[in-house]
């Protein structure tokens, strides 16, 4: 590990989950004539578009106890801009002006003016969202902020600069993605499997093809296509005086008012019984599960699901359900977790999800980390049972109020740094949510076990449910799946009595998986285009 | 654009420091009060004032890590025992904690590394009370059945599992094998995989593992946040006063110097990028010397993002996609290690020379003091603008306690960061930068799926 990186720019690619099924012909968006009423698709999941910011709309969280500035630029593009055949342009657009120099600067020259700062400048670009957050001590601010807006109104768009970031890339998708995560894999091919014909669908990193299509004059193009103050909500928080707001202001008025018009999001099909399963070279399975849904915040079912999901399982908490059934008493894996909105780890920030990953058609997922190959049927059948044991009964009161206790106290957690306060606050603008975590928690003390049993019956039937494995045998897996046999599980260690009994009911778990609906890939070519 | 030409100006300047009179470096690099009390047993507790309100960090570190497994076969038993430390007492049986601890909100959560285990408990301050009472009962009194740690032994599987897809653990697991022969640092802390699959028969073993390392005196707790001092002295006090075990001997064997310089090479089955790592042993963190403080500068100066090595491998010839030191403090002496990731293995030699050239530059040459100031500067206000929340301030705190023993071991090495001389790099580079002290790693992509790199 570096002792520290002085530009940081994470793509979403790394990381993120962004993707498309490898398949050789893509079903086509479904083509809508303009001005007609887009006819209701039973499980389909039309888009409803997200609220529009003012452009160049402020966001201001100003405290003087702390030296360090927090700059929060979130544009609203995303992969979802990339031109069909040039899957990446976005994400690669984004890196190229964030870390390939200024005109005044070249790569080399930015780092090192950069350095003895230890300034911060992270790049995440999403399906939507792109965001560029800075940090920095007021020690060098001034100079800060001219090199951080230079970033975007100057860059460089150096050719050697340019092929550097592309190699890495692809490097991202051939090895990154494709070889060396089975989880971020997994996750990856559920939004390639959710997602086919959206523009969602593939890595927000890019495919080998369209990468390699790239040309410099794309990347110049786009950056005045996307990358202008409509698209533009700024976030500034610490010790930041009126003064320091009108420069930021001001010098970002030199991006171009308006660019490209956005992308009209066609309708997500259901996906409901889908099986992918990735073949690679692996010891274990890792699995992966999910459905697009129409719930987002605002929506009044939106805080009882998430309340729900919670129940089921944040990440790396203890007192989930799955965590505990799965991992703590059955020692199946390290971890099984359960999200409504899409999720992406903040690295760096505790185990939470990132903000600014604002999405018109959100996705619910469960996520099995790595198991033995034996016990991956089994570990899915158990996932889906406790998603449908809160259909059919709700919370006991004691649980109920465990999981009320936890949230209050742990949604705290979710806003203790400037960058996911004013994180927060700019998905606020997006889903016409202001103070978003304040109106969950005045929520928690309305909803009850009925309310939430409610909630979940409405919105999270199992039926609707897709899934995807990264594992070795991928057609032994298949031939599993297919047959719908049970699938019996043995221990190295005894058990208690009720454990086993559970253990009946869900080796006979009934799958929603559609035996017509099992594709198998090889990993090796996931996101070739 | 005319007003803000200034700011260009100030660019190009020198960095000086805000005020006129800057407060003492430690001080300004870390604003941070430390109240430190030293209860009979032996047990440290370190208070700390943080400007979260209704919010605290709560931080255990045990100074035991991977490389306190002396035994053959109990490798990765600290890694394995800090999860067993979530199994419940008779007091609080399996499920308690979690009940109490969750209905509040906290994160509760734990690592290792290779000295050290960390274990951190984060959220309201309105349950610290109960915390106190639950994290000084386990510490006393764990108690787990031999069903749950078989149980818990798969969970380690699994994140082995997890951590297997990609190729550093595979590059870590060969490079402490072929550097060290006698120290147990030459495993990794997750341990090797077959002490993996025969942890679930080692229960008796792990009890005199709590025994044996789970000490008062070898203890240190980190209190982050918004809190009443008074209140919390008191009760931790009360609750860990019972803790008497006493710390056993066992020695650590001793690394015997490296004579000549030794490779390994691993063919890695799957898609990734070639891998070129020059280790070499280094000596200890240590408060009271500045080697830890000489090999964060000596990283950043031979690969870091303005070292000519950077430029020429990463910008400008591309053969190196990233150059990276994998420099964590140690409390053994233990390794520098230069892992360049190549985007090509027909570059590997040239980036062998670069490497080897600028390193013998440094311990040839003066030191340059205009890129050590710079560095000074990134590093340290870099660790300052880390420490974002209570949980950070308790966890950086808690890693430097644990590797060095001192409490205020952060504060010792920021100090020492800003006041390593040009000279002191030299004469580091000259004694352990040598050929005979070397380790190489190389690791070779032999994909044969389509797609992979060739």
């Amino acid at each position: 590990m570096k002792t520290r990186a002085t530009v940081s720019l994470v793509l979403a690619a790394a990381l993120s989950l962004a993707g498309c099924a490898h398949k050789p012909h893509p079903e086509p968006p479904p083509q809508n004539p303009p001005g007609e009423p887009v006819p209701p698709e039973p499980g389909g999941v039309p888009a409803v578009p997200l609220k529009q910011p003012q452009p160049m709309q402020l966001v201001v969280q100003a405290r003087p106890d702390t030296p360090i500035v927090s700059v929060r630029l979130v544009f609203h593009t995303g992969s979802i801009d990339d031109p069909k055949g040039k899957e990446g342009l976005t994400a690669l657009t984004a890196k190229l002006m964030a870390e390939g120099g200024t005109q005044r600067l070249t790569a080399a020259q930015l780092l090192e003016a950069l350095y003895p700062m230890a300034a911060e400048l992270k790049v995440v670009t999403d399906k939507e969202m792109t965001t560029l957050s800075g940090r920095v001590h007021q020690d060098f601010l001034p100079a800060f902020l001219l090199l951080f807006t230079d970033t975007l109104i100057q860059p460089r768009f150096d050719p050697a600069e340019f092929e550097r970031l592309r190699a890495n890339a692809l490097n991202a998708v051939r090895n990154g993605l494709r070889s060396e995560d089975d989880e971020t894999l997994g996750k990856v091919g559920l939004d390639a499997l959710l997602y086919a014909g959206h523009p969602y669908a593939h890595y927000t990193g890019g495919t080998v093809q369209g990468l390699q299509s790239l040309t410099l004059e794309d990347v110049k193009a786009h950056a005045r296509r996307v990358f202008t103050q409509d698209r533009l909500v700024i976030g500034l928080a610490g010790p930041v005086d009126a003064n320091i707001q009108q420069t930021v202001t001001t010098r970002l008025s030199a991006l171009p008012a308006t660019g490209a018009p956005r992308v009209e999001l066609p309708t997500v099909k259901s996906s409901a019984g889908r099986t992918l399963i990735l073949q690679k070279p692996t010891l274990s399975t890792a699995v992966s599960m999910g459905f697009v849904t129409p719930l987002r915040r605002g929506d009044p079912d939106f805080f009882p699901v998430a309340f729900a999901l919670s129940n089921l399982g944040e990440h790396r908490q203890f007192i989930g359900v799955l965590f505990n059934e799965l991992r703590e008493q059955r020692g199946l894996n390290y971890g099984d977790y359960a999200y409504v909105e899409h999720f992406i780890e903040d690295r760096g920030n505790g185990t939470f999800n990132r903000t600014n990953l604002v999405r018109t058609q959100q996705d619910i997922s469960l996520w099995l980390r790595p198991v033995v190959p034996a016990n991956g049927v089994f570990a899915t059948r158990g996932a889906v049972y406790f998603l449908e044991r809160m259909s059919k009964e709700p919370l006991s009161p004691e649980r109920f109020n465990l999981v009320r206790g936890f949230l209050q106290g742990y949604s705290r957690l979710w806003e203790q740094t400037d960058q996911r306060r004013l994180g927060y606050a700019i998905d606020s603008l997006y889903y016409g949510t202001p103070n978003f975590l304040d109106a969950y928690r005045d929520a928690l003390t309305q909803m009850t076990p009925e309310s939430v049993q409610a909630a979940v019956r409405r919105q999270l039937q199992s039926e609707k449910l897709a899934f995807v494995f990264v594992t070795e045998d991928a057609q032994g897996l298949a031939q599993k799946l297919k047959s719908g046999a049970p699938s019996p599980i043995t221990y190295a260690s005894p058990k208690p009595p009720e454990l086993l009994k559970l253990d009946e009911t869900i080796i006979q778990q009934k799958l929603p998986v559609r035996p017509d609906a099992i594709q198998v890939a090889p990993a090796a070519e996931f996101m070739e285009r | 654009m005319r007003r803000l030409l200034p700011l260009l100006l100030l660019l190009l300047m020198p960095v000086l420091p805000a005020s006129a009179e800057p407060p003492p470096d430690a001080s300004r690099f870390f604003p941070y009060t430390l109240n430190t009390t030293r209860l009979p047993n032996g047990l440290t507790v370190v208070r700390v004032p943080f400007n979260s309100p209704g919010i605290v960090a709560y931080v255990t570190a045990v100074r035991v890590g991977s490389r306190n497994e002396v035994e053959p076969g109990r490798t990765g038993f600290a890694h394995f025992f800090e999860h067993m430390m979530f199994k419940g007492t008779k007091a609080n049986p399996e499920g308690q904690r979690e009940r109490i601890l969750g209905g509040y909100g906290f994160d509760d959560n734990a690592f290792t590394t290779d000295d050290i285990t960390v274990y951190q408990v984060y959220g309201p301050t309105a349950g610290l009370e109960k915390l106190i009472a639950l994290e000084a009962d386990r510490f006393q009194n764990l108690e787990y059945s031999e069903p749950a740690f078989q149980t818990e032994a798969l969970a380690v599987l699994g994140e082995y599992h997890k951590n297997a897809a990609g190729p550093d653990l595979k590059l870590e697991e060969s490079l402490a094998k072929t550097a060290f022969t006698r120290h147990t640092y030459q495993h990794t802390t997750l341990g090797f995989y077959e002490d993996i699959q025969a942890m679930p028969k080692a229960y008796a073993y792990s009890r005199s593992f709590f025994e044996r390392w789970y000490t008062p005196a070898n203890t240190t707790l980190f209190i982050v946040g918004d809190f009443n001092d008074a209140q919390v002295v008191s009760q931790v006090t009360q609750a860990y006063g019972g803790w008497t075990r006493q710390p056993t001997n066992v020695t650590i064997p001793t690394e015997p110097p490296q004579t000549k310089a030794r490779s390994v090479h691993v063919d890695w089955p799957q898609p990734t990028q070639p891998r070129h790592v020059l280790a070499w042993h280094t000596p200890a963190a240590r408060a009271d010397t500045a080697d830890a403080a000489i090999q964060s500068i000596l990283a950043e100066y031979l690969v870091g993002d303005t070292s000519p090595a950077y430029k020429e491998l990463v910008l400008e010839k591309q053969y190196v996609e990233s150059l990276n030191v994998y420099n964590t403090p140690h409390r053994d002496p233990y390794l520098f290690p230069i892992d360049a990731t190549l985007q090509d293995e027909q570059h590997r030699a040239a980036v062998d020379a670069v490497l080897r050239r600028e390193v013998k530059a440094v311990a040839g040459a003066p030191v340059d003091g205009a890129r050590l100031k710079a560095i000074q500067d990134h590093l340290r206000y870099g660790l300052l603008m880390d420490l974002e929340t209570p949980r950070d301030v308790a966890i950086d705190l808690a890693l430097y306690a644990g590797v060095m023993g001192r409490p205020d071991a952060l504060a010792s090495y920021l100090k020492m960061l800003g006041s390593v001389t040009p000279q002191q790099i030299t004469l580091f580079a000259r004694k352990y930068l040598e050929d005979t002290n070397l380790t190489v790693l190389t690791l070779t992509p032999k994909a044969t799926a389509a797609g992979g790199t060739p």
